[in-house]
């Protein structure tokens, strides 16, 4: 078993009284890929503010390679590579000037990378920044960030504002320069479709807890949804403890459950619950989240 | 890692630091266009008299040129950092988080006593050319509170600037309006004689404020 490059212990966080969660629990393998799903305000950007030291949370800690994510030396902070939301970056500089200025900065700064996304974009020698469309600027972060060579990567909301093509194109180039050189990265996205092509673990929040923190393949194996019709309208299987979702409309209902079809079917059987149409649905990885989550 | 930092502050600075600051020459120059026609129109005598014995400042348009040049320098190097929440890159360098802060400042410290040097050096060179040590002394130690002020905005606006809260920014502003004024009071020539070295520890106070700003950003006041 490898290093948690990323360790959170008994995180607990309040907004005034608004508790955003209690007691949360998050590890990230030295040479994983670990997606952070949860719906708006759940608080995936409150972990990575904590995790930046951009935010103290009000109990428990964060670890990065064994340093306190409030007190991370400049050694530390210089093997972490932060992309922050929406790709911020110092927009009156140009292509130039940035490579230049952060290049100041990190040891082992290799500005290969970094020129060969720089070769891919149709801007100027002396473009600003603040010029460039989202999908550049997405571009020039991606590749000051692989220029740092860091050895974890974390990424808030990384697809925000791409085209699918950029989105592609980021996703392609980060997964191939993660397995490569067996980087760490701790990720969000809203785009979750997108994180199914990049991510090894995923950890799905949901308001104040952690629905499911595992393999990501082996979430989708043992997840599933089952599509069957009733007779009677009534039914109400949402208190059952095999179910983790349960959606209906009209007679249509649609069951979320870590059980097997041979289970349910059983357990329909058992309750005298008359059905049609029973039928297990594939799922992505973006059903799957809305599945555990619920639509609202 | 200084040189980097330094690259990046001036990039932000430049252009407002170099117009402003010829802006100070331009007035530093139109006080001696002033003084050249007071001496060539008016009665030479009566003019010394009223500058050495009325103490008549002839370089009152110096006032506000330091307050510009800081205020210029403060908001186009701290403002940027805030647009977006930028600061968090700069945070995030390999680097601790107040000494970037510091080396920020400092960088903004010298580049207004660059200019600050500048426009003193010019006000003295011409000021020898048309008046006696016994004009010019009290008139560098009246001069000397203006160019402190233009320290001093620029440490108190880097202060509300780098503030997260709007509400904090508000009750800074009050502060910073409070104690400003001391550095634009007026005086006779050379009647900031008694209290220039005070005014000097002030602005030396007032320099680390914004690492307190800094602070309650990584804190997560938002």
């Amino acid at each position: 078993m490898g290093n948690n490059a990323i360790e959170c212990n008994n995180l607990t966080h309040y907004y005034g009284n608004k508790m955003v969660y209690e007691n949360l629990n998050i590890h990230v393998k030295e040479g994983s890929i670990l997606g952070l799903l949860g719906k708006n305000g759940t608080g995936k950007t409150t972990t990575i503010n904590i995790l930046n030291g951009f935010l103290q949370p009000r109990n428990g800690e964060c670890l990065i390679y064994g340093e306190n994510s409030q007190h991370l030396t400049p050694a530390t902070k210089a093997r972490i590579g932060f992309l922050i939301e929406g790709h911020i970056q110092y927009a009156f500089m140009n292509i130039h000037q940035i490579e230049k200025f952060y290049s100041g900065f990190y040891k082992r700064w290799d500005k290969e990378p970094y020129w060969e996304l720089m070769s891919k974009l149709k801007v100027g020698k002396n473009q600003k920044i603040s010029t460039m469309s989202c999908g550049q600027r997405s571009q020039v972060a991606l590749g000051l960030i692989l220029a740092q060579d860091p050895d974890l990567l974390i990424l808030d909301d990384f697809s925000a504002g791409l085209d699918p093509g950029y989105r592609r194109l980021f996703i392609d180039y980060l997964r191939e320069y993660a397995k490569t050189k067996r980087k760490t990265i701790f990720t969000t996205s809203h785009i979750i479709q997108d994180m199914e092509r990049l991510i090894d673990d995923v950890l799905i929040m949901d308001y104040n807890r952690v629905l499911a923190q595992r393999n990501v393949h082996e979430f989708m194996r043992d997840f599933k949804q089952f599509y069957f019709e009733v007779e009677a309208p009534a039914i109400n299987l949402s208190n059952e403890e095999f179910v983790a979702n349960f959606e209906k409309i009209h007679n249509k209902i649609e069951i979320y459950t870590y059980e097997s079809e041979k289970f349910v079917k059983g357990y329909l059987k058992k309750k005298g619950i008359a059905h049609t149409n029973f039928k297990k649905i594939e799922m992505g990885l973006e059903d799957a989240f809305i599945g555990l989550t619920g639509k609202y | 890692m200084w040189k980097s930092v330094a690259y990046k502050e001036w990039l932000k600075i430049r252009w407002f630091f170099i117009l402003s600051t010829i802006f100070g020459v331009l007035a530093v120059g139109y006080i001696f266009l002033k003084v050249q026609y007071d001496f060539k129109f008016n009665d030479p005598n009566n003019y010394w008299y009223v500058l050495l014995f009325m103490k008549v400042k002839y370089f009152s348009i110096l006032k506000f040129v330091p307050l510009i040049i800081g205020f210029a320098v403060s908001v186009t190097q701290y403002f940027p950092e805030t647009v977006d929440k930028r600061i968090k890159l700069t945070f995030h360098l390999p680097i601790n988080e107040n000494k970037i802060l510091l080396i920020m400042m400092l960088f903004g410290t010298a580049c207004l006593l660059a200019s600050s040097t500048l426009l003193t050096l010019i006000f003295y060179v011409l000021s020898t050319i048309y008046f006696p040590v016994d004009i010019i002394i009290p008139a560098l130690i009246s001069i000397t509170p203006w160019l402190l002020s233009g320290f001093a905005i620029y440490y108190l606006v880097a202060f509300i600037i780098l503030e997260p809260m709007w509400k904090y920014r508000l009750f800074y502003l009050v502060f910073a309006s409070a104690i400003f004024p001391i550095f634009l009071e007026s005086s006779i020539a050379g009647g900031f004689a008694p209290v220039n070295m005070s005014l000097a520890v002030l602005v030396i106070g007032l320099s680390i404020s914004l690492l307190f700003s800094g602070y309650r950003f990584r804190k997560g006041e938002q």
